[in-house]
């Protein structure tokens, strides 16, 4: 079991030895039981660090955020940053030094593996609790235990757990400067398991669901902002802000590709989301923020997972297992697919 | 994953002429369709070759672009595995248009659209034999209109 | 952008293109193109009045852009880029629309060739009202070559080099040129020896006014790029100085330290102080320092006591030298795959199991005995002697995949050698199957058969052991389907052929690539046998693939030719539709360096940056940014993008 105040305690000692300059946990939130993230940067804060099912959120979001803010003002830091991280979010970790995003010795890992407790899927929970509201989620190694104005209530993890988390073949955050819960991965579900079921479908069923989904999509590029490897300053959808230096020449001002609009037609969501879906390949390490904040529910860990599947039985290639490997589309194999070519 | 016989064809099937972006690289495939003209080796005029140095150039963003802009197929051709010109651009087209292929079939757009091909410079029958083959691929599925953009 | 200027010439190539295409509304369907200001058709483009009015028409209009319908590129690109320069405009804003063999040639129906030759001929007007006018770039030269290796493939470039007036530099690890050459005792096909044709070139490069040879000496490091690379070389000391050694031989005479001689493949012993060969080049002795009791007097310094010539000094310290050179050549030979992994053989740890190599030095008159064939266990006349072929090479589950060429004959110069040697003795051979092409190959094999008689057996031996002062051969005889056994007196095993452990080494400092063997890597497996996948690094000899000695004078003298080809100029010149990061949008992620088949792209202050001399503007870098920060010249995203929408109807 993961017990609070031990990372409590080696949060308030890194800050008090003055080793990292700010940490990045969550605490209790303000919006019913949902933890939600948190920067502290005195030692008495640790005291407001929580861990739970509820705890959703990447925080490497928050570390590549940071960077953004501290560029933004021109200031350089000259600490390490740390954040709480479970195995997957400590593989985008792993992502972001892979792609010099960061240098390990400015980002420090409070690994916690989540045991097999990992998060709750709101959604599936609001189906199950049928109205009813609870304070607090807990974790008891086998069941989530919720405190509800109707007493406890029970459920087991597989009804309401994250289908990420239920697929999940390694909570173990191998990416650590100190770690808090033991080597153990329950794998509810086989890998790629709603994947693998939604590719029972024929071509033409899969098309109808997708053309569904392309239909609704907002374009609010939550999806994007959530993503803790969308940190391009300018992404390649974006035909009206472009980052202007002194570099920046007549030509490029004047003439911007678009290859996708911003609006949200069927086509350039359609373009917009296989865009992402390329670019994240081989680096998405299936956090699935993006599926979790999408306004309108478009399932888009599928997209991902696609491609991470390819990845992996194709290429030999797993996203965010090492910070020395080149990038998935930056190197190849003489043993690649190649049947598919005339 | 099923690959044939669920798509609805178009009824117009045997006239439509699909309209096809021919990526080509210029050192084998440019070559290639180079010979097939001076061996006067005829085939149809639905793809229209856009030559670029190496198939490694070709970002996936230019098939999607070619489809969103009304191509009813995108084919990209290459010199063959071990024979590129820039020793590795090949590999790194076909890892990448790989996953661009698998995408497009993922979400239901009919795998016959996009095509890779390795054809050398020697092989100007093997050239127009794909294009062939391409077109009367394409021609059963009529009009692309899953990605292209919405008629205004 | 400002709006281009931009003329088109369609070409009626006679009827090639007119017949099939209605080049007049292709004149006119472009002359409707936003950028362009004239547009014209001609009979033939390519001919002087055709090529004059483009010259005409670009001064008329004051064009300051191309496009040619016609044929390929490959044939008159050149032709108008020319052109264009001679007018006035920069070559790089002139492009041809390919409609006769992409177009007029493979189609009939006139409605669908036109249509088609319009969309070429319009995406070749967009891509061009994006093109820039480029320059070519321009790179000094030095005009000097590295070679990394003294064997036969370092001797013959170097000499081809400094004949052809360019200065040398030669590196050469070992204390003396001549690598495993010299080792050699005759050379198949004609028996010639080995030594004797090696050492008067061996001698010329010692002499040779343009050639610099530094032996006992290691390639480090190598920067820069073709014209300018600076390779810093480590000179070990090796406490004798050349100039006044007079090689009597007093020195070693007093050594106390006795260790394995390397050059005759540990069948003798030498001592810490030694010198390779008798016709070793330098002509210097060599203190092993690994070997050596101590430089210090008060520990041993008998050599030095025994010097007359007061050559030995124990002062000599390490020294490193760069030198700049112009292009390199790497020929840095081959290694005989290790005994030690062959368990059926003995791994090694029998004495008279040797290796080709070591039976050379048998056979060599100044090898171990000198000349003659015996024992290293006994001393004794071997009697039987038991040659196999294809050990390690031709064994892709187990030891190496590929045929390592030079085997099958020179077991067939072993046998025959032995049989001169020791005419009562017999020569068995147990081979796969011969091959033997090559001038008077095949010829020399059946000599060996017929009129030496040594005895081939085609099949594999599966184990050998000793027995009773012999040694057990079991192998079968597939033409018969019979086991065979033989108590041998030897055993000489044909061993794979292996780049050495240095051509590893060269490669990683050159970053230059490996194939999958290990061998260096041409840039082209046809075209391009020579050069290595670094512009001016060139490879010569065995550390490319197996080969014999006339095919790595040959290959030398072929890279020495490329090297004197690319020094003749005195400046390069470079394509300069290279690659260009758009530093804003850069993050440093380092895809791109990583997916650069040229090691072209590195990294500066978190940002990519393209060396222009290095890049081939292949574009596989622009492909691979997911951030759209880095491309081509010319060959833009956006200038794809008007191509891709003028080839829709756009």
């Amino acid at each position: 079991m993961i017990r609070i105040e031990d990372i409590r305690t080696q949060a308030r000692d890194i800050l008090e030895t003055g080793e990292v300059r700010a940490v990045i946990g969550w605490r209790r939130g303000s919006r019913g039981m949902a933890a939600e993230p948190v920067l502290i940067s005195q030692p008495e804060e640790a005291e407001s660090l929580v861990w739970d099912p509820t705890c959703f959120h990447n925080l490497s979001l928050n570390l590549v955020q940071e960077r953004k803010r501290l560029a933004r003002k021109g200031m350089a830091s000259n600490k390490p940053l740390a954040l709480v991280a479970k195995g997957c979010d400590a593989r985008s970790v792993t992502v972001l030094l892979q792609e010099n995003h960061f240098r390990r010795e400015d980002v420090y890992v409070l690994g916690v593996s989540c045991e097999g407790s990992g998060v709750l899927d709101e959604r599936k929970l609001a189906r199950v609790l049928d109205g009813l509201t609870p304070d607090s989620a807990a974790y008891d190694g086998d069941d989530y235990v919720f405190q509800t104005e109707e007493g406890e209530k029970r459920l087991p993890a597989r009804e309401v757990m994250a289908d990420r988390c239920l697929e999940c073949r390694s909570a173990y955050p191998r990416l650590n400067n100190a770690v808090f819960g033991e080597e153990k991965t329950r794998g509810l579900e086989a890998p790629f398991a709603a994947l693998s079921r939604f590719e029972q479908n024929r071509g033409a069923e899969r098309w109808d669901f997708w053309k569904r989904q392309f239909e609704r999509c907002i374009r609010c590029f939550a999806c994007r902002s959530v993503c803790p490897l969308c940190y391009c300053e300018e992404c390649v959808v974006d035909s009206i802000r472009l980052e202007v230096t002194p570099e920046t020449t007549a030509d490029e001002k004047a003439n911007r590709i678009r290859w996708i609009e911003r609006s949200a037609s069927r086509s350039d969501n359609f373009g917009y989301h296989m865009t992402r879906a390329l670019h994240l390949a081989g680096r998405c390490i299936d956090c699935a923020e993006c599926e979790r904040v999408c306004p309108v529910h478009i399932p888009l860990r599928l997209l991902n997972n696609k491609l991470e599947r390819e990845a992996r039985e194709k290429f030999g290639y797993e996203p965010g297992a090492s910070v020395d490997l080149p990038a998935l589309v930056s190197s190849f194999r003489d043993d690649d697919p190649n049947e598919f070519i005339r | 994953m099923s690959r044939q016989g669920d798509w609805n064809l178009n009824p117009m099937s045997e006239t439509y002429e699909p309209k096809i972006v021919a990526f080509l690289c210029k050192w084998c495939s440019s070559a290639g369709s180079d010979l097939a003209g001076v061996s006067r080796i005829q085939y149809p005029a639905n793809a229209t070759p856009i030559t670029v140095a190496c198939s490694g150039s070709v970002s996936p963003q230019y098939v999607l672009s070619a489809f969103k802009k009304g191509a009813d197929g995108v084919l990209v051709s290459g010199c063959h595995i071990g024979d590129c010109h820039y020793m590795e651009g090949n590999y790194h087209a076909r890892r990448k248009l790989y996953l661009v292929k698998e995408l497009l079939e993922f979400t239901g757009v009919e795998p016959e659209r996009f095509r890779m091909s390795w054809v050398s410079a020697a092989e100007g029958a093997k050239f127009a034999q794909v294009v062939r083959d391409f077109v009367d691929d394409l021609r059963p599925l009529g009009s692309q209109d899953k990605m292209r953009n919405e008629p205004t | 952008m400002s709006k281009k200027r931009t003329g088109v010439f369609v070409c009626h190539c006679g009827n090639n293109i007119a017949a099939t295409v209605d080049v007049a509304r292709v004149a006119q369907e472009m002359a409707g193109e936003e950028s362009v200001v004239c547009a014209k058709d001609y009979v033939y483009m390519c001919s002087d009045p055709g090529q004059n009015a483009v010259i005409q028409a670009i001064k008329d209009n004051q064009l300051d852009s191309v496009v040619v319908s016609c044929c390929s590129p490959t044939l008159h690109e050149k032709t108008f880029r020319d052109n264009a320069r001679a007018a006035g405009l920069n070559e790089f804003t002139c492009e041809i629309a390919n409609i006769r063999e992409q177009c007029a040639w493979v189609h009939k129906d006139r409605a669908k060739a036109t249509e088609k030759a319009i969309k070429i001929s319009r995406s070749a007007v967009r891509r061009v009202s994006g093109a820039k006018s480029l320059e070519p770039i321009g790179i000094g030269v030095t005009r000097r070559v590295l070679v990394i290796g003294g064997g036969i493939a370092g001797i013959q470039a170097s000499l081809d080099l400094a004949n052809a007036g360019l200065e040398v530099v030669l590196v050469e690890k070992q204390a003396t040129l001549g690598g495993h050459m010299i080792q050699l005792s005759e050379t198949f096909p004609t028996l010639d020896c080995s030594q004797c044709i090696l050492s008067p070139k061996m001698v010329e490069v010692s002499r040779h006014p343009k050639i610099k040879l530094m032996t006992y000496s290691e390639l480090q490091e190598v920067s820069g790029y073709v014209g300018n690379f600076k390779a810093k070389i480590l000179k070990k000391p090796t406490y004798v100085d050349p100039e006044k050694c007079k090689i009597c031989d007093d020195c070693s005479q007093v050594c106390p330290v006795v260790v394995p001689n390397q050059y005759d493949l540990n069948l003798t012993a030498r001592r810490a102080i030694h010198i390779p060969y008798a016709q070793a080049i330098p002509a210097s002795y060599t203190l092993d320092i690994k070997a050596c009791l101590g430089l210090n007097p008060v520990v041993c310094g008998k050599c030095k006591d025994a010097c007359e010539a007061q050559a030995i000094n124990y002062d000599m310290q390490p020294e490193t030298v760069v030198e700049d050179v112009g292009a390199i050549i790497v020929a840095t030979g081959f290694d005989l795959y290790g005994q030690e992994k062959l368990g059926e053989f003995g791994q090694g740890k029998i004495e008279d199991v040797l290796d080709g190599l070591q039976f050379e030095r048998l056979c060599s008159a100044s090898g171990p005995t000198k000349g003659r064939i015996l024992r290293p266990s006994d001393h004794t006349e071997p009697k039987d002697v038991v040659f196999i072929q294809c050990v390690g090479s031709r064994d892709p589950a187990r030891h190496c995949a590929y045929c390592s060429k030079i085997c099958c004959m020179y077991t067939a110069k072993h046998a025959s050698l032995y049989k001169h040697h020791v005419p009562d003795g017999r020569a068995w051979v147990f081979y796969i199957d011969i091959r033997s092409g090559g001038k008077g190959y095949e010829e020399f094999v059946q000599r060996t058969m017929e009129e030496d008689e040594a005895i081939y057996l085609r099949g594999r031996v599966s184990t050998l052991y000793q027995q009773n002062g012999k040694i057990r051969v079991m192998g079968t005889d597939t033409l018969s389907g019979e086991n065979v056994e033989i108590d041998a007196d030897m055993v000489v095993l044909a061993l794979a052929m292996q780049p050495s452990a240095g051509t590893a080494e060269a490669a990683k400092v050159l970053k230059i690539g490996r194939d999958k063997d290990g061998f260096l890597a041409e840039a082209h497996p046809k075209l391009k046998p020579v050069e290595s996948v670094t512009v001016g690094v060139y490879l010569a000899g065995t550390a490319q693939g197996p080969k014999d000695i006339p095919e790595t004078v040959s290959q030398a003298s072929a890279a020495a030719a490329k090297a004197i080809i690319l020094l003749s100029q005195d400046r390069l010149t470079h394509a300069p539709t290279v690659a260009q990061v758009r530093k804003s949008h850069c993050t440093g992620c380092e895809m791109c360096v990583d997916a650069c088949p040229y090691e072209a792209i590195h990294l500066e202050n978190g940002k990519a940056v393209v060396n222009d001399v290095l890049c081939e503007g292949c574009g596989t870098c622009s492909a691979t940014c997911v951030r759209a920060a880095i491309e081509v010249k010319n060959a833009t995203p956006m200038q794809m993008n008007q191509m891709i929408e003028a080839v829709l109807g756009f």
